[in-house]
């Protein structure tokens, strides 16, 4: 049954992973760093 | 407990504005949390000095997963805060990708390609240790096969990944989940002390972790608690094992298929690509970027402090996920198969990061 969910092509599947997400705001507060509009972060 | 490990956003809200709404409380309480293992880092130690005090220096890491330890096992976590603090794996992605600066891609052939070795030997090595456990301690097949590929592969992101491919039950899973994040916890405390009683160097002990501690956030957090350096080497080896699971999976998946308990694997290469973990892409791709220097210094510092800001939420979700008291109500066996498992597993591994030290003269 879960396995429906893993591998089909349900409708109600997300389109992006909770991985890929994770992905884009890595590479969208890089590209930020990269334009300068983040330019310190202190730690 | 394991719902709470597991219970990643996914409910189809009506309202996506809700939905994220829900998050915030549970994100607000890791920073929180986060920021006063910080905090306590900073200024425990002076307090001690001030005081001449005697007292051992606690890093942030630690200190964030004890708050989160004892808020979640003395108060217990409210309702309003689970789903933002289910969000700490989403937070372990985002700051492994940005970790990704800090590595030259050179470093990353070199130490991805010895880690990649022993991650094949550690895998074969845990999947058949786990599975004859499992026989001899009389559990049933399918939990057998999810401790087997969450000890071997990446934990809780394994099991999940396998219970929908060879259609296990929500009580294996959740008996093998249980079992991996007790574990996982126990691990926190007990490598960093076995490493420093063995004096193992940076790079023995980050390889170590890596290659023995399941789940992703408790390795990370077990390196970060040794030194800097075994942190940043623990997530590259615990990286090239989670780009294993696609292939243990699939086998897992054709071997139940097989025998007529699960559903068949369609197309093979669309399975791989679905279960294949895209934070390692995003990491490669910003070890490519640093490589060729799309970043200057200033912004490789930037970029790896970002990043541990993310795995300050990660080590405060650790610590309020892990539940003593639930773990226990989940029973003796498939934890005393995964313990058996693990400590053999972690024996194991420390033999191939000494033959490897010896090989490569580390």
């Amino acid at each position: 049954m879960s396995g429906k969910t893993e591998t089909s092509t349900n409708p109600n599947s997300k389109r992006f992973s909770l991985d890929t997400w994770a992905v884009f705001l890595a590479l969208l507060a890089a590209l930020l760093v990269r334009a300068g509009v983040l330019k310190h972060v202190p730690w | 407990m394991a719902d709470a490990a597991v219970a990643l956003p996914q409910a189809r809200a009506a309202n996506p504005a809700w939905n994220f709404l829900r998050l915030v409380p549970g994100i607000l309480l890791l920073a929180a949390i986060g920021y006063a293992g910080k905090l306590l880092e900073q200024n425990v130690g002076k307090y001690a000095k001030a005081h001449h005090w005697t007292f051992p220096n606690i890093e942030y890491v630690l200190w964030a997963i004890l708050l989160g330890l004892l808020m979640s096992n003395v108060i217990g976590l409210p309702q309003i805060f689970r789903a933002g603090v289910a969000t700490y794996e989403f937070w372990l992605k985002a700051g492994i990708v940005l970790l990704g600066a800090r590595f030259l891609l050179g470093d990353v052939l070199k130490l991805g390609g010895v880690s990649l070795a022993l991650v094949a030997i550690e895998i074969v090595g845990a999947i058949a240790f786990m599975t004859f456990l499992g026989r001899a301690f009389g559990l049933r097949p399918k939990l057998t096969s999810l401790l087997a590929v969450g000890s071997a592969v990446c934990g809780v992101s394994a099991i999940i990944a396998t219970k929908g491919a060879i259609e296990a039950d929500d009580e294996d899973s959740g008996f093998a989940i249980a079992a991996i994040l007790a574990l996982g916890a126990l691990s926190l405390f007990t490598f960093p002390l076995i490493g420093h009683s063995l004096h193992l160097t940076d790079r023995a002990y980050g390889l170590w972790s890596g290659l023995a501690v399941d789940n992703t956030a408790e390795a990370a957090a077990a390196g970060a608690l040794y030194s800097d350096a075994a942190g940043k080497l623990a997530v590259l080896v615990k990286t090239t094992r989670n780009a294993m699971i696609g292939f243990v999976v699939l086998a897992y998946a054709i071997y139940w298929a097989s025998k007529g308990q699960a559903q068949a694997v369609g197309n093979k290469a669309t399975f791989l690509w679905q279960k294949f973990p895209k934070f390692v892409l995003g990491f490669l791709l910003i070890s490519v970027l640093a490589t060729y220097q799309f970043f200057n210094k200033e912004q490789v510092t930037a970029l790896a402090n970002l990043s541990r800001w993310a795995f300050l939420l990660t080590f405060a979700g650790v610590g309020l996920r892990t539940n003593f008291r639930d773990m226990r109500k989940q029973g003796l066996r498939p934890f005393a198969v995964g313990a058996i498992g693990e400590v053999a597993i972690a024996a194991f591994t420390l033999g191939l990061v000494y033959a490897a030290q010896g090989i490569f003269h580390w």
